[in-house]
């Protein structure tokens, strides 16, 4: 039994795995290093201890020790898929709430995992260690240790190719200090679908259906959801199939998730496998009902599934938004402040999972990740309302934010027809541009003070500067 | 909410009524809305129904070069609201950005500035007045 838990992670993962932990009676431990002094995951633990960094794996252990905790939990991002931790894990006798080192390892290890894959019988992108086919331009060139889009390139002829692997090459020495690189067959128009696995220590494996994260900028998702409108009972089945294999592969223990590329003919490839709690977990939750974090505790104290692949079926759909602080129409540029207000949405089939509230200080420290927003409903049209009016009632003034962007994006018509891949962004340019007029009625209220008192010497400057200038 | 939590708002040539409901919901023109309101060193951000507007800040001075054309010498009014003090009289010698009146719309005072040094040649208000936008107040020769 599992009666203690270091959370070595911060922000909104780290609250909602806080969450999990009450309602199973753990106690919880939080770590923080100095700018997060003042953060909300430390409160919200019934412990919290002073770090250097959440990147050094043994002051991690260290502290685990020295609060009498017997698990640790990774959260994602930091040291999560590091074998690091779950290694210093094992030597200190304390359980890692994720797979084992051997496991992170090879899953981390892009030529390695699609080796062990392409022998399991699940479908892999056909690749090259360097020169490709003629046939098979065009050609993604890819960092071995990469991610985020660091040290890949498109080749569309076979004398660029050279060149390219010479500056992927730099680039991924310089991002992941390993400038091995690989050609890879480039998917147009590609849709990145996951699938969400479990597997227990007793060797049952199921997969948890699937998650559409096309909509991504710069490689990274920002809208996530279940089910994906590409899906058929047959290619379910399929690709449902062929996780659970890529699972079995590997004796997968623990919550992960199996990344693939689909194509617009419903081929689909293996990408990777996350070897960890997936940022957008909480779109499967909505639809099955686990609660995909105690799954991951009773899978590390040792306990079998509950239930089979047939015992799972999934309700309705459900979408994610990922809050960012950042500025869409700047080219993303990140935003840092004080968030002075903040309203959350609520109303039926409302989640958010929030790392900040009023007063949180947002800086250049971490991720600008702030929360997500995660609605239900029996339909995607419905869930797509629900979504744009949970945006709509969302207020987070003193840090800008993609709110408003992410409103723009799920009211195009496109995404609502649900024909969407990883491109859909770049082909909305008009998604990115907002009009400069300020309507007579925010001039008004401008005038009125709001929140707070204003001077006199404050307030006539609204009427007399700039473009929205009306008298 | 008192009686100073509504008005008439002019702009574009319109004149738009408006009751403040709650400290974050207003009536403008028949219509509800929520809204907040921050005012930064360089900007005032408005939220109004799921709409953030970025209104920039003015230049320093600009209240007082607005506030009349600098040429004429005369004084408007800023915005709708009400006559608190007048601190000139007619033939005083004013300096260039002197206070010559202060005025509340809402809950909130704002001076009004001399454009330019000279003399007070007319005044066309008297405290507890209520004026409009635009309303000629103080001409400075």
């Amino acid at each position: 039994m599992i009666r203690k838990v270091l959370i070595a992670n911060r922000g909104e993962i780290a609250i909602r795995i806080g969450h999990t932990l009450r309602e199973m009676e753990i106690e919880a431990v939080a770590v923080f290093t100095d700018p997060d002094e003042h953060s909300l995951h430390v409160p919200a633990a019934d412990a919290a201890c002073h770090i250097e960094s959440y990147l050094d794996a043994r002051e991690i252990v260290r502290a685990a020790k020295e609060y009498g905790a017997d698990a640790i939990h990774p959260g994602y991002g930091f040291l999560s898929e590091s074998p690091s931790l779950s290694e210093e894990c094992e030597k200190a006798g304390i359980i890692f709430i994720g797979p084992r080192p051997d496991t992170i390892r090879s899953m981390g290890d892009k030529l390695e995992s699609k080796r062990m894959m392409k022998s399991a019988g699940v479908p892999v992108v056909p690749s090259w260690d360097g020169n490709p086919p003629a046939s098979a331009y065009p050609v993604l060139v890819k960092a071995v240790g990469g991610g985020g889009g660091k040290g890949m390139r498109l080749v569309e002829k076979a004398e660029d190719l050279a060149e390219a692997m010479a500056s992927a090459s730099r680039e991924a020495s310089k991002a992941f200090n390993d400038s091995r690189v690989f050609v890879e067959k480039y998917i147009r128009r590609p849709r990145h679908i996951e699938f969400q696995i479990l597997g227990d220590s007793h060797g049952n494996h199921i997969h948890v259906f699937e998650r559409e994260c096309s909509i991504q900028r710069r490689h990274q998702k920002i809208i996530e959801e279940t089910p994906s409108t590409a899906m058929t009972l047959k290619l379910r089945e399929e690709m449902g199939a062929a996780a659970v294999a890529a699972a079995k592969a590997v004796d997968y223990r623990g919550a992960g998730t199996v990344e693939f590329i689909l194509d617009p003919i419903g081929s689909f490839y293996f990408l990777e496998m996350n070897t960890r709690l997936q940022v957008e977990h909480p779109v499967t939750e909505m639809t099955t009902g686990l609660d995909l974090v105690r799954e991951q505790v009773l899978i590390a104290e040792g306990q079998r599934l509950s239930y089979r692949q047939a015992d799972l079926h999934p309700v309705g759909h459900s979408m994610e938004c990922r809050i960012y602080a950042e500025v869409p129409e700047e080219n993303f540029r990140p935003s840092t402040g004080t968030i002075e207000i903040f309203e959350a949405p609520a109303g039926p089939g409302v989640r958010l999972d929030s790392g900040v509230g009023k007063n949180a200080v947002v800086s250049y420290h971490f991720d600008p990740l702030l929360a997500k927003l995660i609605v239900w409903a029996s339909s995607r049209e419905a869930a797509i309302e629900r979504m744009k009016r949970a945006l709509a009632d969302f207020v987070l003034l003193g840090v800008r934010n993609n709110i408003e962007f992410l409103h723009r994006v799920i009211s195009d018509p496109e995404f609502s027809s649900g024909k969407i891949d990883t491109g859909f962004l770049d082909r909305h340019p008009e998604l990115f541009t907002v009009s400069t007029d300020v309507p007579v009625e925010a001039l008004l209220v401008a005038s009125l003070g709001g929140e707070k008192t204003v001077s006199g010497a404050h307030l006539p400057d609204v009427w007399t500067s700039g473009f929205w200038r009306n008298s | 909410m008192t009686s100073r939590s509504h008005g008439t708002f002019h702009a574009s040539g319109r004149s738009i009524p408006f009751r403040l409901l709650e400290p974050n919901l207003i009536e403008i023109d028949g219509k509800r809305y929520r809204f907040y309101v921050l005012h930064n060193r360089n900007e005032h951000i408005v939220w109004l129904n799921g709409h953030t507007y970025h209104l920039p800040r003015a230049e320093k001075g600009a209240l007082s070069h607005a506030a009349a054309a600098p040429a004429s010498g005369e004084i408007t009014a800023l915005m709708p609201g009400k006559i608190l003090r007048i601190e000139v009289k007619v033939g005083d010698t004013v300096a260039e950005k002197q206070t010559v009146a202060i005025m509340e719309s809402m809950k909130m005072e704002s001076a009004l500035h001399a454009p330019k040094a000279g003399r007070v040649a007319a005044i066309h208000c008297q405290p507890g007045q209520v004026v409009e936008m635009g309303e000629l107040l103080i001409v400075i020769d």
